[in-house]
């Protein structure tokens, strides 16, 4: 059971990535709780998340996450451009899985 | 012995005689002084309370023998009583005046009262008239005192206070050597009058309560004797009568009347409060007063938070700013003009468009200068401009300036006064004119040979001002010229006091009403004078004419079709089915050049366009492209509809006649017309041009397809040596092509194209930014694939090019540099944001909006407005909140310091 949280603007751009990578996970017949969430609610939102991925629009925001985040061993990184324009579910899942089993 | 003094002694010897009172006029011929003069000595003793004053006509005075107290010895000589000659009796103070009838009347010994209401509103006025009144009904003896006692004078010291009003015993406190009889025994039988009784002392008040319920009081110091004595007290105060000693006051006395502010009054009751204080004046300075309307017009509607007592006051001091002209002779008669009237004062115009007819009810809207006078009354309304508008405007002018003379004013004021309204009149005379005259009904008082000529000068003034016309303007000239030219060949004289206005500010029309004179002249044989040009002027230069018009112009449709007259025998029909000829034909015969039917249709669209657009209807092939490349060369909006038919033309130049907007016009086509359905997928394509197109464009092209390798952009390479323009062709191409970029040895800019000059190209740098290009390109369009079938209410297609120069647009605006991929990220969190607002969800809010706001304003503002192209074409409201978050993503992702 994957935790996988993704962190864009306003909540705008990424509850179709979500969709689509949980169908992917369904394809793969993985087990994963994928939420995503505003940059506003990070703060709230990171009890229990394996891995943590952000919108390429929130690139800013990454150190500042990573500092926050790693001590607790969870890894932090940008949804790459291109899987994220398109919608790539299945990559960005794969991305996601990595970065947990990389740790 | 000064003069006030020999006045006052006069005054004195012929009061033994005239047991009624003395008039201005007795002492004057006494004195062998004018009686003005003898006026305003009077009006000093009288406002030092030496003597006392009667109304009636003439004005009686009579002296106050007893100087420590003010017992008001008048007698009424009016059949109306004291309280009802209040101005607003009829009005707002009707139920105060029934209360205070009530509470003096009430058996057996009245009612003790409150008066309320904010500093200035007349509340010792009104006790004075109330006590006034007490005599009139004969509740009180002619001789009972009235005595008036403000408790805010002994304010700073409490027993001082108390002891004024009960007296004191003395030994009752350091200082009260001997016994002093207060001013309630002094005022016993008859009225005290306590003016801010709030500052009265608890003990006072308790002392006070006891006299309204029991009929007795005791002195300060006094401990055994009760005095009792048979006063009405009224007391009054600005207190808010909720606050919590009001509620005790108001408990214990039993009238409570409260007193309307100025501003609660109509202003029918501000203007006689006005005339009576203007008219008040002039009997203290022995003059009559003159005052300009939008005097009177500032003193009705000024803010005045004081209330009557600062109208007042500010009236008195306009009047004498004007005495003060009138003495230093700058004025031969007193007038107020705007001048004289304080600035706060005369921001009242300002509201005149607010109350403009109120106001016209009020001042009758006929004369401009009004003239109050000790002597006269009514005010006499000096000017008066008929009712009837069919009569000669001269006339008027001159009526006008000749009353004005017999008053007495010098030319240079009587202009000012013309001035005043002249132009407001004019256009009210013009404006029902023709209300009232249909246009077969002219030719009965306008000779035909008029019309001809004011028909010719409208046709005229269009092409030379370059103005259209209504037909108010044709009625108002037409009447204006029959009388003129009347006029003029009578040898009469024209008189225009704005002639020189006219000359400097409308210049133009001053210059074109010239040339129309001549033509007058020669047509009739007469010679305009100067003053008359100006008025012609007027006509062409008020504003008035072009913003009344009921009806707005229309939008025009022109068909243009391919051969000698199909377009024309298609609009035949349409314009003989609509009853006008509405819609314009273009017929192109095949032997003519696209270009020359280019010239001709935009020469068209130019001469016909009204400023609300164009429907450009064609039927096929180069005659589509022509709409876009006319609003990009002219821009006029064209909108151009393909593949028309004769039921097509008719139903929207039915529209179009009836006045619909363009979009609502248009809307309809696009849905039930098969040519207008969505656009396929654009092809992606780089143009390399050259003069000849064949030259250095192959070159360009053959290193471009290098680079670009396999992917799928195309190359066109063009001339730009042809008739029409390259950037028009461009934008034709538009319409077809998604144009990444345009590479050439001269400089073509359309829209945002981006532009790469031919020798940058063929060095290092240019490559880069061909790459980058192509790159962003691919980029959109990988985002294009993905959303397009996951956006509910967004075409994916005109998002992706709109976005790409939108956020190019931001980022050079901003002078920021973002890197692409978070360029990717901006772009569909746009992207889902617009889809989300036309879908009607909300976004979610921004923290501390108003904060980002006012710090990042001037980014907030260039992203606002970037976004008003997204705005217009997706019709949906961007608000700040979603503005922020944009503003943000770039600030924060910048990655150019």
């Amino acid at each position: 059971m994957y935790n996988i949280l993704l962190v864009c603007s306003a909540g705008m751009s990424t509850s179709l990535l979500v969709t689509k990578m949980q169908n992917a996970a369904k394809d793969k017949g993985i087990e994963a709780n994928i939420n995503a969430i505003a940059e506003s609610d990070l703060k709230n939102s990171t009890e229990g998340v394996d891995v943590l991925l952000l919108g390429p629009q929130v690139r800013y925001m990454l150190s500042k996450v990573r500092t926050l985040m790693e001590p607790k061993g969870v890894p932090v990184d940008v949804i790459n451009s291109v899987d994220y324009g398109t919608m790539n579910g299945t990559k960005v899942l794969d991305q996601a899985i990595s970065l947990i089993s990389g740790k | 012995m000064r003069m006030i003094d020999k006045v006052y002694n006069i005054l004195l010897d012929l009061e033994i005689k005239n047991k009624s009172g003395v008039s201005a006029i007795e002492i004057s011929k006494k004195l062998d002084l004018d009686r003005s003069t003898i006026s305003r000595y009077l009006n000093l003793l009288y406002k030092d309370k030496k003597i006392n004053k009667m109304d009636g006509r003439p004005v009686l005075y009579k002296s106050i023998k007893n100087n420590t107290v003010i017992p008001f010895t008048t007698k009424t000589s009016n059949i109306s009583n004291s309280l009802d000659k209040l101005a607003g009796a009829k009005q707002s103070l009707s139920i105060p005046i029934e209360k205070a009838k009530a509470a003096i009347i009430y058996p057996p010994k009245g009612l003790h009262t409150l008066l309320l209401g904010e500093t200035g509103v007349g509340k010792s006025l009104f006790a004075e008239q109330m006590y006034e009144y007490a005599k009139d009904v004969d509740v009180l003896d002619d001789n009972a005192p009235f005595i008036r006692f403000n408790c805010a004078d002994y304010a700073n010291n409490p027993s001082l206070l108390t002891a004024q009003i009960f007296g004191v015993k003395r030994g009752a406190f350091t200082g009260a050597d001997s016994d002093k009889e207060g001013l309630l025994k002094q005022a016993d039988n008859g009225v005290l009058f306590l003016d801010e009784i709030h500052r009265l002392t608890p003990e006072g008040q308790e002392m006070l309560f006891t006299y309204i319920d029991k009929g007795f009081f005791r002195p300060l110091g006094e401990t055994a004797k009760n005095i009792y004595v048979n006063v009405r007290i009224i007391a009054a105060t600005t207190e808010d009568p909720d606050s919590y000693l009001l509620q005790t006051f108001s408990r214990r006395i039993p009238m409570v009347i409260r007193l309307p502010s100025l501003s609660e009054r109509s202003l029918e009751e501000r203007y006689f409060l006005i005339e009576s204080f203007i008219r008040e004046e002039s009997r203290r300075i022995g003059k009559s007063i003159y005052i300009n309307r939008n005097s009177i017009i500032s003193f009705l509607l000024y803010d005045c938070p004081n209330n009557i007592g600062q109208l007042k006051s500010d009236i008195q001091l306009s009047c004498a700013k004007a005495f003060l002209n009138y003495k230093a002779n700058i004025n031969n008669y007193l007038i107020i003009n705007q001048g004289d009237i304080p600035n706060h004062v005369r921001k009242g115009l300002l509201y005149l468009n607010e109350y403009r007819n109120e106001v016209n009810e009020l001042l009758s809207s006929t004369y401009d200068v009004l003239k109050y006078s000790e002597i006269e009354e009514p005010p006499l309304r000096l000017i008066h401009e008929e009712e009837n508008i069919s009569e000669d405007f001269y006339n008027i002018i001159e009526n006008k300036i000749d009353s004005l003379k017999i008053s007495g004013m010098d030319e240079s004021d009587i202009n000012e006064i013309l001035n005043i309204d002249i132009e407001s009149h004019f256009q009210k005379y013009i404006g029902e004119i023709s209300e009232r005259y249909k246009k077969e009904e002219i030719n009965k008082v306008v000779s035909t040979s008029v019309l001809n000529l004011v028909e010719e000068i409208l046709i005229l003034a269009q092409k030379n001002l370059n103005i259209d016309y209504d037909e108010r303007i044709y009625f108002g000239l037409s009447f204006h010229l029959e009388r003129s030219i009347e006029r003029i060949k009578n040898g009469e004289k024209i008189y225009n006091p704005k002639l020189n206005f006219i000359r400097i500010n409308y210049e133009d029309e001053f210059i074109f009403a010239m040339k129309i004179a001549k033509l007058i002249d020669r047509k009739f044989g007469i010679e305009t004078p100067v003053d008359e040009i100006g008025y012609l002027a007027m006509f062409f230069s008020s504003e008035y004419f072009r913003d009344r018009k009921e009806e707005k112009p229309k939008i025009k449709i022109i068909v243009a079709m391919h051969g000698r007259t199909t377009a024309s025998s298609m609009v035949e029909v349409v314009n003989t089915l609509i009853g006008t000829e509405f819609v314009v034909a273009l017929d192109m015969p095949l032997s003519m050049k696209p270009q020359i039917m280019y010239e001709i249709t935009k020469n068209c669209v130019q001469e016909i366009h009204r400023g609300r657009g164009i429907i450009l209807m064609v039927d096929m092939g180069s005659l589509t492209n022509f709409g876009h490349m006319i609003t990009e060369e002219t821009g006029i909006e064209v909108r151009t509809v393909d593949m028309v038919s004769t039921l097509m033309v008719l139903d929207i130049a039915r529209k179009a006649f009836m006045g619909y907007a363009i979009d609502e016009i248009f809307d309809p086509i696009i849905m039930s017309h098969g040519s207008y359905v969505k656009n396929p997928r654009k092809e992606n394509v780089i143009l390399a041009a050259c003069f000849t197109g064949d030259g250095l464009a192959k070159g360009i092209e053959d290193l471009v397809v290098n680079r670009i390798n396999s992917k799928n952009i195309r190359i066109i390479t063009m001339n730009i040596v042809d008739e029409i323009k390259p950037e028009d062709r461009i934008l034709q191409m538009e319409n077809r092509y998604n144009i990444l970029a345009i590479i050439s040895a001269v400089d073509i800019h359309v829209g945002l194209i981006p532009f790469i000059s031919a020798i940058d190209i063929f060095s290092k740098g240019g490559e880069e930014i061909l790459d980058d290009i192509i790159a962003e390109s691919e980029m959109y369009d990988k985002i294009w694939d993905s959303l397009k079938d996951h956006l509910k209410y967004l075409n994916s297609d005109l998002i992706i090019k709109d976005l790409k120069y939108l956020l190019n647009g931001i980022e050079k605006k901003l002078n920021f540099r973002i890197g692409k991929d978070v360029k990717m990220g901006i772009a569909l969190h746009i992207c889902f944001m617009i889809d989300n607002l036309l879908s009607g969800e909300k976004t979610r809010e921004f923290e501390n909006l108003e904060n980002f706001k006012s710090i990042y304003s001037n980014e907030v503002n260039i992203v606002r407005k970037e976004f008003m192209i997204l705005k217009d074409n997706y019709e949906v409201e961007i608000s700040d909140n979603e503005i922020a978050y944009i503003v943000k993503l770039f600030i924060e992702n910048n990655i150019c310091v």
